[in-house]
């Protein structure tokens, strides 16, 4: 038994290492871990055009340490087991210093304690729970946190004269932080959450949870869910009719990104803004390479964070991973696509400006 | 890349683990357990939740095995009247049961997104040291399994479970009880599952709802049948066999420049294609069980 | 109480026709074929398939329809008749592989997203307080009068009576001259057909995807079980009894328990309902609440 044990583990080894032998010395790689299939498919999508935008303006300016910067891509399937499977490969395998992801705070939060506790540098790009922040020392987010967003949605609605809403978001650490924070808001400024239900993901049909909401019957409806979810759940809101209420939506491109247009029409929200200095430049590199203005503004969160993380290698003049630490921590203000981002003494961006949106046929500001 | 193939390698041994426990029940004693892979899962959230409480880690290991041992107790007293596929779909539905409970209970199990950042088991020794430890471990766990299971089945116990797993009315009339037979060997499966899920927890530093999936049993029932229903040894080799392609498909992904949802579907075809050729040509498996002669 | 109504039919519909077809062929083939619930996937894929390919809903309904019941007679020749000769817990296992086999070939040809068969919305009509869509209602109507259908093939044709002959006793069946054969293979056919039905229906209400037929895997069973496995009908009501928990379940306000109000089950436990269900019926009704029929469980 010992023997095939060996045998077998030989043999893996050896086809292993032929698939795997392209690692080279004139690049500096880096790791990703994005949503490429799952629910939240196509604003992985939208994180991969962002990166390799990222990469080519990068490649464009020199590169980084005089050497070409690569971006290895692994899919975590929307699943924290595989992006886990996915983060060791990349820092095991690929020894990558970096890693940037994922999307979904239930992920990201397990991915970035690992890839710390490797001594890896992690930086978020699109996950806003407030919960990120126990990630610790070494983890660093591009993109402002929900306590952020959620006061800025509480008043947005508050401001509009609604004073009795029902609220929706996944059961994941990033749905229970926007809507414990937005409960807080929004009863502080004096107006009462009927109903709070955390969406199981994954589901093929959310009638049942609509349903519940809907018995409240609350002057509006927000809510915030990932792209195929709030697809359902806007389409069977229209189907129950309930979108003759109004419906504000957190990250709004987020949530109708695969959403049926004539379901999420009149519907408003809140977007993180992409328009920063940098932000016209990366539209337009998006439009002349994909055809098309920007699906989300995750992406532009993704092209920063490449774009900061070959800032703080260059900087540290080095690819080892503690001074490039060392070296985020340092960096100051980079402006960027979405605007200035400086990090705070645990990592996390200090001030996220926010668009108030709303949706016709498209996301439009209002 | 060494420490990929040490990572394939330990994966394999915790799943071995589990494959060994399946095998018990279901080759040796011929319960067909679709929800197996619940103990696992109970044994994974025990260590995590007691670690996350600051017990040491043998306490977790040992309270999961206990509640699996429970578990397994009345999923074999649901088995009292029904016909073997049929357990097979009850124990389904207990296990879904099961996750359906630890979905939703964030305050125990952390919900959704479970319990992340679990005490790893060697703290002192960091890198590389650490993970050697681990695979230490849990191969020793496995060569532990292995002979525990060697020894039982050799004694009057594998015979009694052998025999009722043929012919039950022969048992039956030889003076032997089913139901606390069934009870037993299902109790023995799981001891050995929920280690297995324990050492998962503590090596990935996570445990979530999604590691109780139904595909996740059927996952195990496909080392086990290539592996060979009722050999040991076979169903090591299967479980290491499933393993290495499971991992392999990422690099291939690579390698060939495939789509996720490809590689996805390549991984699972393949999988089914090789559970299938199995039970069509070689329906014992690889190495399929010695009836040994009585001499 | 409309609507509530309305719930219950909507999920009745969903899971009906998929547990009738599985009733129906369990009396022949006496295994629990777990890739059932993968032929009701595949059958909305295919109708999906057809109408990208331009043909007109319905059509693409029948053809698909068509498709699977083959595929299901194939399978069913050249795969668990053999098997089935090794014992019907290997056969079992043999419906598991050929279930993955089938989530792969779906999952590699289009994809893990979810589809819808066109891309507009279906509008909801309102009766009072009661909302409904025509995709709903559509759902509905094609489920109770296939239901309809089968009660009239079952009990008022020839064939239907040989293949109740064939259900109950091959063997008497045969010595009366029932081509046992034909017979089988046609009551595969059907089988695959409603699956397929089922499966098409469910994609229009919700959305079409790979996962479709795992979801419905607990469900059916106990709706076929509860009802009494070989006995088609049975399934049909089996299917009602467990919308109606599950609809029950979610939909009543326990405010009054705790003192406060819209106090409801949390919708994840939704499924759990019907576990249960089939745990008990298992322990204590494993031949169904008609007790009639198959008496193997």
């Amino acid at each position: 038994m010992k023997l095939a044990k060996v045998l077998y583990a030989s043999v893996a080894a050896t086809v292993l290492s032929a698939a795997a032998g392209k690692s080279v010395a004139q690049t500096v790689s880096v790791g990703a871990v994005l949503p490429l299939t799952g629910a939240s498919a196509s604003v992985g999508d939208d994180q991969r055009r962002g990166i390799e935008l990222a990469v080519a303006q990068v490649n464009a300016r020199n590169g980084v340490l005089g050497r070409k910067l690569q971006v290895i891509v692994e899919d975590s399937g929307g699943v924290a087991a595989t992006a886990l499977g996915a983060a060791r490969k990349l820092v095991s395998v690929n020894k990558v210093p970096v890693v940037l992801g994922e999307f979904s705070s239930g992920i990201t939060i397990p991915v970035g304690e690992y890839v710390v506790q490797q001594g890896d540098v992690h930086i978020n790009i699109g996950s806003s729970s407030p919960q990120i922040r126990k990630i610790g020392d070494g983890s660093f987010s591009v993109i402002g946190l929900d306590d952020l967003s959620a006061r800025f949605a509480a008043t947005d609605v508050f401001s509009q004269k609604l004073k009795d809403v029902a609220f929706i978001a996944p059961n994941n650490s990033y749905g229970q932080g926007v809507a414990a924070e937005f409960r807080k808001r929004f009863e502080a400024l004096g107006g009462k959450v009927s109903s709070v239900v955390l969406y199981s993901e994954g589901q093929s049909t959310y009638r049942r949870e609509l349903q519940q909401m809907s018995r409240s019957r609350p002057q509006a409806y927000v809510y915030s869910a990932y792209g195929q979810e709030a697809a359902t759940i806007n389409r069977e809101a229209y189907e129950l009719g309930l979108n003759k209420t109004k419906w504000y939506g957190i990250y709004l491109t987020m949530c109708t990104s695969d959403t049926v247009p004539q379901a999420a029409q009149g519907q408003e929200g809140l977007e993180v803004a992409s328009i920063g200095q940098g932000g016209k430049s990366y539209e337009d590199a998006y439009r002349q390479k994909y055809n098309e203005a920007p699906k989300s503004s995750f992406g532009s969160y993704a092209y920063d964070g490449v774009m900061v993380a070959a800032a703080a290698i260059n900087q540290a003049g080095s690819t080892d991973p503690a001074k490039i630490r060392a070296a985020m921590r340092a960096l100051g203000a980079y402006n960027g696509a979405t605007g200035t981002i400086a990090f705070d003494a645990g990592g996390q961006r200090r001030e996220q400006p926010y668009d108030k949106v709303r949706f016709d046929t498209k996301v439009v500001s209002r | 890349m060494s420490s990929f193939v040490l990572h394939v390698a330990t994966l394999g041994c915790i799943y071995a683990l589990l494959a060994l426990g399946l095998n018990f029940q279901a080759g040796f004693a011929g319960l067909l357990n679709f929800g197996f892979v619940v103990f696992a899962g109970i044994g994974a959230y025990a260590s995590a939740i007691l670690s996350s409480h600051g017990y040491p880690a043998p306490i977790g290991i040992a309270i999961g095995v206990v509640v699996a041992m429970a578990i397994g107790c009345a999923m074999a007293g649901l088995g009292r009247n029904l016909a073997a596929d049929y357990w097979a779909i009850a124990t389904l539905a207990v296990a879904e049961l099961i996750r359906t409970v630890a979905l939703n209970e964030d305050w125990l199990t952390g919900g959704a997104q479970g319990i992340s950042g679990v005490r790893p088991l060697f703290p002192a020794r960091a890198g590389a040291g650490g993970d050697l430890a681990f695979f230490a471990l849990a191969l020793a766990m496995t060569a532990g399994a292995y002979l525990l299971y060697a020894r039982l089945s050799q004694g009057r116990f594998g015979r009694a479970i052998r025999l009722m797993r043929e012919e039950p009315a022969l048992a039956t009339s030889f003076g032997y009880r089913l139901v606390p037979l069934k009870i037993k060997a299902t109790m023995a499966g799981a001891a050995v599952a929920s280690i297995g899920g324990s050492l998962l927890a503590h090596y990935m530093s996570f445990v979530g709802p999604d590691y109780m999936l139904a595909s996740e049993t059927f996952a195990v029932w496909t080392m086990v049948m290539i592996g060979g229903l009722g050999n040991s040894r076979g169903v090591v080799l299967g479980a290491l066999l499933v393993e290495a392609i499971y991992s392999a498909v990422p690099f291939a992904k690579d390698y060939f420049d495939i789509g996720s949802d490809i590689a996805g579907a390549v991984r699972v075809g393949t999988i089914g294609c090789a559970l299938l050729a199995c039970l069509l040509l070689r329906p014992g498996g690889m190495i399929p069980e010695r009836i040994r002669s009585p001499r | 109480m409309l609507q509530f109504l309305v719930d219950v039919l909507i999920r009745t519909s969903d899971i009906m026709l998929v547990a009738v077809g599985l009733s129906v062929v369990y009396s022949l083939v006496r295994f629990p074929n777990v890739a059932h619930v993968q032929y009701a996937m595949l059958g909305a894929f295919a109708t999906l398939g057809l109408t990208r390919a331009g043909l007109p809903f319905a059509l693409a309904l029948a053809g698909s329809c068509a498709g699977i019941g083959l595929v299901a007679v194939v399978l069913n020749t050249l795969v668990f008749r053999r098997l089935l000769r090794s014992g019907s817990s290997i056969a079992m296992i043999g419906s598991l592989a050929i279930s993955m086999i089938l989530i792969a070939v779906v999952l590699g040809v289009a994809g893990s997203r979810p589809w819808r068969y066109a891309p507009t919305l279906s509008s909801p009509l309102q009766v009072g307080t009661t909302v409904i869509s025509i995709d709903q209602l559509t759902s509905i109507a094609c489920g109770v009068g296939c239901i309809g259908l089968l009660a009239v093939l079952l009990f008022r044709t020839n064939v239907g009576r040989s293949m109740r002959a064939m259900s109950s006793n091959p063997a008497l069946a045969a010595a009366t001259g029932v081509d046992g054969a034909r017979v089988l293979n046609g009551i595969t056919f059907l089988s695959g057909v409603l699956a397929a039905l089922g499966g098409t229906m469910l994609g229009l209400t919700e959305t079409v995807h790979v996962g479709l037929g795992s979801n419905l895997l607990l469900p059916v069973f106990a709706a076929a079980i509860l009802g009494g496995l070989g006995n088609p009908l049975g399934a049909a009501a089996g299917a009602l009894l467990i919308s109606i928990a599950e609809t029950l379940v979610t939909n009543v306000d326990f405010g009054w328990v705790v003192g406060g109000s819209d106090v409801y089950v949390p919708v994840t436990y939704v499924s759990a309902a019907s576990f249960v269900i089939l745990l008990v019926a298992l322990l204590f009704k494993p031949y169904g609440i008609f007790d009639r029929e198959v008496r193997r469980v």
